[in-house]
């Protein structure tokens, strides 16, 4: 039973190691665990390495020993239930209002979006006065969502808490939060960032250096002579081409912004430059794009050690991409297309990254992206801008090849 | 190994309620003799935990606070070659020049190696510290060892301490270290829990001061687009002020336009002002 327990988890997703189950092996064999609550909680704590795969453990957890079928979202689900009822319910707005406790001449001012989020809002303060109930709301019987055939058995479980068995506390789902990416804070840009950085011996001699302390004294017979070194500080030098143009790059400012923040605040040695949609005969210094044009082709005169990021959604029209005069901004006269540019920067810096905060399918740019998003990513490898793609493009700029 | 859970139990102490499934998990990695790794939002007492822990079990705690550029080797020893260096020359220090082992310090994780009785050991926001920190420390908590190089000497832990780490991060931990680990994220209590431990720390505190307090800090604490969100912490220091202001009257909090010290609650500027504009009673 354990054993089918510890490969669903597996399949489900969750790294449990072997090691991991022997010692949970352990822990029953010492007569640590009691009952299925026990249980509950020490393989969680001893098998789940983090909170994110909580939520999958606890439906698991359920199905598995209590044979409960959850695989949809039960609150979606309800929803979705309310929404198809709420037409019938209408045809008969006084029993509504009563149900709902609100004056039956209010709820015309209700639109259907707003009935079922008070409806729900009612939902959740009624489970949990009721703690135990079997009805949710309404009085007198008549129970709306019951006879649309659809299950209370797996819904209800939301509501009834306090009980802690354990399969109230996994049914309890309370850990679901945490599986989603929740938004992108400085401090975890940090973080991720952290990595990025090279170190060498910079700034005031305040460091003791022992080897050279111990020549020193060696050569004055013993006379001590103190010898200070510099120590080791961040050079590394980074540039970051940063696209501001367009309204497909406006939902990701506040994203961006935080990565700037941060690169600013962080790097020593950075550079930034703006491009609207792709690199094209010159990116500009200033972000209006106007003022201080630099000229692509110059960039082989910067360090080639320093690491190139982009950051753009790098979605545009194929010909902006591969079609020489395939400028976005009309007008501007071009050398050669985009591409050949991106090529041509890729073998000047060794090290570069693109940083894409289209994270929505950002699992793979390579055979999931768009057309643009594929070529590009084949010249400079794409990480989602999320705090997991952060890491592994900073892994891969920090590598060695 | 062969200790029977019971007699090392654990169980929250005046000031610390520990939630019940919390208990378990520490009772089952002291019995495991397995390190426990705690990770859970800012100011929902993961430190604290260790503090209370040592006070329950009647150990004594030492605390290993991690810094950015700490070297794991810092945390077990320090070999003192400065003193050394001086004492060659001036010899004045009743010291044996020659024998290094006058000169290993040891660090906080040494210190618990080496203490006469187990200890509880807090290894506090290991993720402070660079990946390269954790992995240094994977077999120093797997076997409980260390290499002394200097005296070419392992130091075996005379009492495998009882190991507390705390996580901020979001991110995990390699996944190595996790595997030596037990794991437990601590979730952020629910009112009913959360009024446990107001009541705990404010024994004497009024019914309807608690419930206002908390009813409005849930409410603050759902608010959208708050980086970083009041926790426990702040909830306990926020019911402290209000008490100290004589002229605070609970119903304030459910009428006026302003919630008084909301800059106990939120700490980042973006985040005050937000909530001072948001604020569901302000509008």
């Amino acid at each position: 039973m354990f054993v089918e327990f510890f490969y669903t988890l597996r399949k489900a997703g969750i790294p449990v190691t072997p090691t991991a189950f022997l010692r949970l092996q352990k822990a029953l064999d010492m007569g640590l665990v009691d009952s299925l609550e026990d249980f509950y909680v020490a393989a969680r704590a001893i098998m789940v390495k983090s909170e994110r795969y909580f939520d999958i453990y606890d439906r698991i957890f359920a199905r598995h020993f209590y044979g409960v079928e959850q695989e949809e979202d039960w609150e979606l689900e309800l929803e979705e239930a309310i929404r198809m009822l709420l037409d019938e319910w209408l045809q008969d707005p006084k029993e509504l209002a009563e149900m709902l406790g609100i004056d039956p001449a209010s709820l015309p001012d209700l639109d259907p979006e707003e009935l079922v989020k008070y409806f729900l809002e009612r939902l959740k303060e009624q489970t949990e006065r009721h703690d135990g109930g079997d009805r949710w709301i309404g009085t007198g019987g008549t129970s709306p969502v019951g006879h649309s055939g659809f299950h209370p058995g797996g819904m209800r479980v939301g509501g009834t808490s306090r009980g802690k068995s354990a399969i109230k506390v996994a049914l309890e789902r309370r850990y679901r939060d945490y599986t989603q990416n929740t938004r992108l804070t400085s401090s975890q840009v940090g973080e991720a960032l952290r990595r990025l950085r090279h170190m060498i011996p910079a700034g005031p001699r305040d460091e003791l250096d022992i080897e050279e302390t111990i020549r020193q004294t060696v050569k004055l017979a013993g006379e001590i002579e103190i010898v200070f070194r510099q120590s080791p500080r961040d050079r590394l030098k980074v540039i970051l081409m940063i696209d501001n143009g367009g309204w497909s790059m406006e939902p990701y400012v506040e994203v961006v912004q935080t990565l700037f923040n941060y690169a600013q605040a962080q790097f020593k040695d950075l550079k930034i430059f703006y491009f609207h949609n792709c690199i094209y005969d010159r990116v500009w210094e200033d972000p209006q794009r106007r003022h201080k044009p630099f000229p692509t082709a110059d960039f082989p005169r910067l360090d080639p050690a320093s690491r190139l990021i982009y950051v753009g959604d790098a979605a545009m029209a194929p010909y902006e991409l591969e079609h020489p005069q395939g400028c976005i901004n009309y007008g501007e006269k071009q050398s050669r297309p985009s591409i050949e540019w991106l090529r041509f920067l890729a073998h000047v810096f060794r090290h570069s990254a693109w940083l894409n905060p289209m994270v929505t399918f950002a699992s793979d740019y390579y055979s999931q992206g768009s057309y643009t998003q594929r070529e590009i990513a084949n010249i400079v490898p794409m990480f989602p801008l999320s705090l997991d793609g952060l890491e592994r493009a900073v892994h891969h700029l920090m590598s060695e090849n | 190994m062969n200790k029977r859970p019971g007699r090392n139990s654990f169980e929250g102490t005046s000031t610390y309620v520990v939630d019940p499934e919390l208990a378990k998990i520490v009772n089952i990695s002291i019995a495991l003799e397995m390190p426990l790794l705690l990770k859970g939002e800012p100011g929902t007492g993961k430190t604290l935990l260790a503090h209370a822990l040592a006070e329950n079990l009647n150990m004594k705690l030492i605390v290993l606070n991690v810094k950015s550029n700490m070297k794991a080797v810092e945390a077990l020893y320090q070999y003192d070659t400065l003193t050394r260096l001086n004492d060659s020359r001036f010899s004045d220090s009743g010291r044996d020049v020659s024998d290094i082992k006058n000169y290993i310090r040891m660090g906080k994780i040494g210190q618990s190696f080496t203490a006469e009785e187990r200890v509880v050991l807090l290894i506090d926001e290991i993720d402070k510290a660079d990946s390269d920190f954790q992995d240094d420390l994977l077999d120093v908590l797997d076997q409980m060892t260390f290499d002394i190089v200097e005296i070419d000497e392992t130091l075996k832990a005379r009492h495998r301490p009882v190991v507390i780490i705390t996580s901020n991060a979001k991110k995990d931990l390699s996944d190595p270290f996790l595997g030596r680990c037990n794991f437990h994220h601590i979730a952020f209590p629910d009112p009913a829990f959360m009024r446990r431990i107001v009541e705990a720390h404010f024994p004497n505190i009024e019914d309807r001061v608690a419930k206002a307090c908390i009813e409005t800090f849930y409410k603050l604490r759902t608010l959208p687009q708050v980086e970083k969100k009041p926790a426990t912490r702040e909830l306990l220091n926020w019911i402290r002020a209000l008490r100290m202001d004589p002229d605070f009257d609970p119903k304030r909090l459910e009428k006026t336009q302003d919630i008084p010290f909301l800059g106990v609650l939120f700490k980042k500027s973006e985040d005050f002002i937000h909530a001072r504009d948001l604020n569901p009673y302000s509008r």
